[in-house]
């Protein structure tokens, strides 16, 4: 069952056995694709075959983007086969504006240094138009139907210690932050993993999570892969149109695990309706594994009252802090005690002098923190005080992590790689601290936006939206806000006008940065404050101040400070 | 389709959806794709549809774009609705 048996991820899916079933992708009630462990092998020998026919050959990247299903997952695999590094980007929804695709398209392949960019029949034509033209890439339709489709029978020698894969953080700046990893890391996580959650051959994973994403792409994918355990999946959109659908699948193929942001357990709560609840068995679902978003009590409360008549565990809300840096999980809350421990402490104490004072859960100022649980093996964290200096227990700082499942570095770019991996420690950038060895993760990566589980950096909203011609360039302001009613954060958005006569056209300037935003980013934007000149507060090197203005904000409107609290 | 889901929708649309209230849309202003409404908004509209045209709205058949617009709205609810069972 654990994977470290197994050198390289081909290695463990030929182990599989052929007639398990591994892939289930549903799209409908008329419309559900199954693959065995045995056929999926099958699938991605013969996408090796057609990569291989375009070229690609050992240690060239190839970039996929195709919608979430078996063929994107068997052409992934099968890039690994031929030894190649396989990098899933997101496909582009009807959001994106074609120039800026294609900008942000050139970008991600030249830092990739692509062979080849793998795309599916379908992709819009006026996506590529320009990149058919380069010379340094290819472009090629995915065809599963061409290629050698003569059984393997044994996997590709590839030495452990290779890239296996690169998987991206989203946004426009994350995008050039592409996390390589190599068999050996992947391996080692996944065995590290798979204890943690005392993972067995009778599992069942279910994931609604993108495969571009670390929690899709390794939880409930490489983790499957490699355990020879089988996943139900949908696509995200699916899920967003019809939530009911993740609980009736878990019902219905009796799924054991899954992984999901904080949000979705409100959403979940919230979006469906009574009528669709009926009938709904969720006995078997062991751990349901908060992660990717600050972990919230309030959430975990809503699902379980809302659903209490389905037959959940008492125990089922799990925790868990990851990032694609540490291949996946750092720490993991104990699936077999009573869930993820919650404390009580002083809020104005944590605000103020960044640390966590318990107090009785009735004092006044009393704020809850759950842990995300404890570290997995061979994985220590260390809290660094801003000037570097290790806290105690209790003191908030930054966290750092070190292990033996971690980057290689980002690809093709040491400069970042320098900045963030010194010693061998990790500066996750995340504020947290430690308390009788659980991890309570406090802030996001600094200034970091994370929307419904998606890392939206601010620099990328305000350089769209300087971009406006009514807007001053660089005088704006993005930072995230909990909206309690989603259940996760939303962006805020703050600019100068050029003229102050432009407030006059304030409703299409909104109109206009919104359509801006979604374009390029693919998220929606919450509030957007148009100011007149000279309002933001600027920094003494002459940038906009982004904690300043922030409470400036704050302390103008009332609406903000509600939702703060 | 009649007229009246259409004024109805955008009647929902416009009181609980949009981002800015004070927003006018009609049956073929681009919602999503504008930033008007979020796209985690879109049960929301499922659920109105199902509810306004008494069909059954496959989710799996749906693609957001085909949700962008009232107009686009009325049309999916057409191609992919089933009667209720």
């Amino acid at each position: 069952m654990l994977p470290l048996r197994f050198r390289t991820l081909p290695a463990a899916l030929f182990a599989a056995p052929p007639d398990k079933p591994f892939v289930t992708m549903w799209r409908g009630e008329d419309d559900v694709e199954s693959v065995t462990f045995g056929e999926f092998t099958r699938r991605a020998v013969q996408q090796s075959g057609y990569l291989a026919s375009h070229g690609v050959q050992s240690g060239d990247t190839v970039v996929l983007i195709m919608p979430q299903g078996v063929p994107l997952m068997a052409a992934f695999v099968g890039a690994m086969l031929l030894g190649a590094v396989p990098a899933i980007l997101a496909y582009p929804n009807f959001k994106a504006e074609p120039a800026k695709y294609r900008f942000g398209l050139r970008g991600v392949s030249a830092n990739l240094k692509a062979r080849l960019i793998l795309v599916d029949p379908g992709f819009p034509d006026e996506l590529l138009r320009e990149l058919t033209g380069d010379r340094d890439v290819r472009v090629v339709r995915c065809d599963d139907t061409v290629g050698s489709a003569a059984p393997a029978d044994a996997p590709p020698a590839i030495d452990p210690e290779r890239l296996a894969f690169i998987q991206h953080s989203a946004g426009t700046t994350g995008l050039q932050k592409g996390v390589a990893l190599s068999h050996a890391a992947v391996l080692t996580q996944l065995n590290h993993l798979a204890r943690a959650i005392r993972l067995d051959a009778e599992d069942r994973i279910y994931s609604w999570l993108p495969l571009y994403h670390d929690m899709g792409l390794v939880a409930c994918f490489m983790l499957p892969l490699a355990c020879h355990v089988p996943v139900v999946m949908q696509s995200p959109t699916d899920w967003v149109m019809q939530p009911a659908m993740m609980l009736q699948l878990i019902s219905t193929y009796r799924c054991s695990l899954a992984w999901i942001p904080n949000f979705t357990l409100q959403f979940l709560a919230r979006r469906v309706r009574p009528e669709d609840r009926l009938g709904l068995d969720l006995s078997s679902l062991r751990a349901l594994i908060n992660c990717s978003e600050p972990v919230r009590a309030s959430s975990m409360d809503e699902f379980l009252a809302a659903y209490a008549g389905a037959g959940l565990r008492s125990n089922v809300l799990q925790s868990s802090y990851a990032m694609a840096e540490t291949v996946f999980a750092v720490t993991q809350s104990d699936v077999t005690g009573s869930g993820p421990r919650r404390i009580w402490v002083d809020a104005d104490v944590l605000r103020k002098r960044r640390c966590a004072q318990l107090v009785r859960h009735t004092a006044r100022s009393a704020t809850c923190l759950v842990s995300s649980g404890r570290l997995l093996p061979n994985t220590e964290v260390r809290i660094a005080s801003d000037d570097g200096a290790e806290l105690g227990p209790g003191g908030v700082g930054q966290i750092l992590i070190r292990g033996d499942s971690m980057l290689d570095g980002y690809y093709n770019r040491p400069d970042l790689t320098a900045q963030t991996l010194k010693d061998g420690w990790y500066w996750s950038g995340d504020l947290g601290c430690l308390l009788d060895d659980e991890l309570y993760v406090i802030g996001r990566k600094k200034d970091l936006i994370i929307v419904a589980g998606e890392n939206i950096s601010p620099q990328d909203v305000e350089e769209i939206v300087s971009a406006h011609p009514a807007i001053y360039d660089g005088r704006v302001v993005a930072f995230g806000r909990y909206n309690p009613g989603l259940g996760t954060e939303e962006i805020v958005i703050v600019a100068e006008v050029r003229e102050g006569d432009d407030l006059r056209n304030a409703s299409a300037i909104d109109r206009e940065l919104r359509a801006a935003v979604g374009a390029e980013l693919r998220v929606g934007v919450g509030p957007i404050y148009l100011k007149p000149p000279r309002w933001i507060v600027k920094s003494t090197a002459g940038k906009p101040a982004r904690s300043t203005t922030r409470e400036k904000l704050l302390s103008e409107h009332a609406e903000l400070r509600v939702a703060e609290t | 389709m009649t007229a009246d889901h259409g004024r109805s929708m955008i009647e929902y649309i416009g009181q609980k959806l949009l981002r800015r209230p004070d927003t006018r849309i009609d049956e073929t202003t681009p919602l999503i794709s504008s930033g008007l409404i979020d796209s985690l908004a879109l049960v929301d509209i499922v659920l109105k549809l199902e509810e306004l045209t008494n069909l059954r709205i496959p989710a799996g058949k749906v693609q957001a774009k085909d949700m962008d617009s009232v107009a686009l709205m009325l049309a999916t609810a057409v191609r992919v609705g089933k009667p209720k069972r």
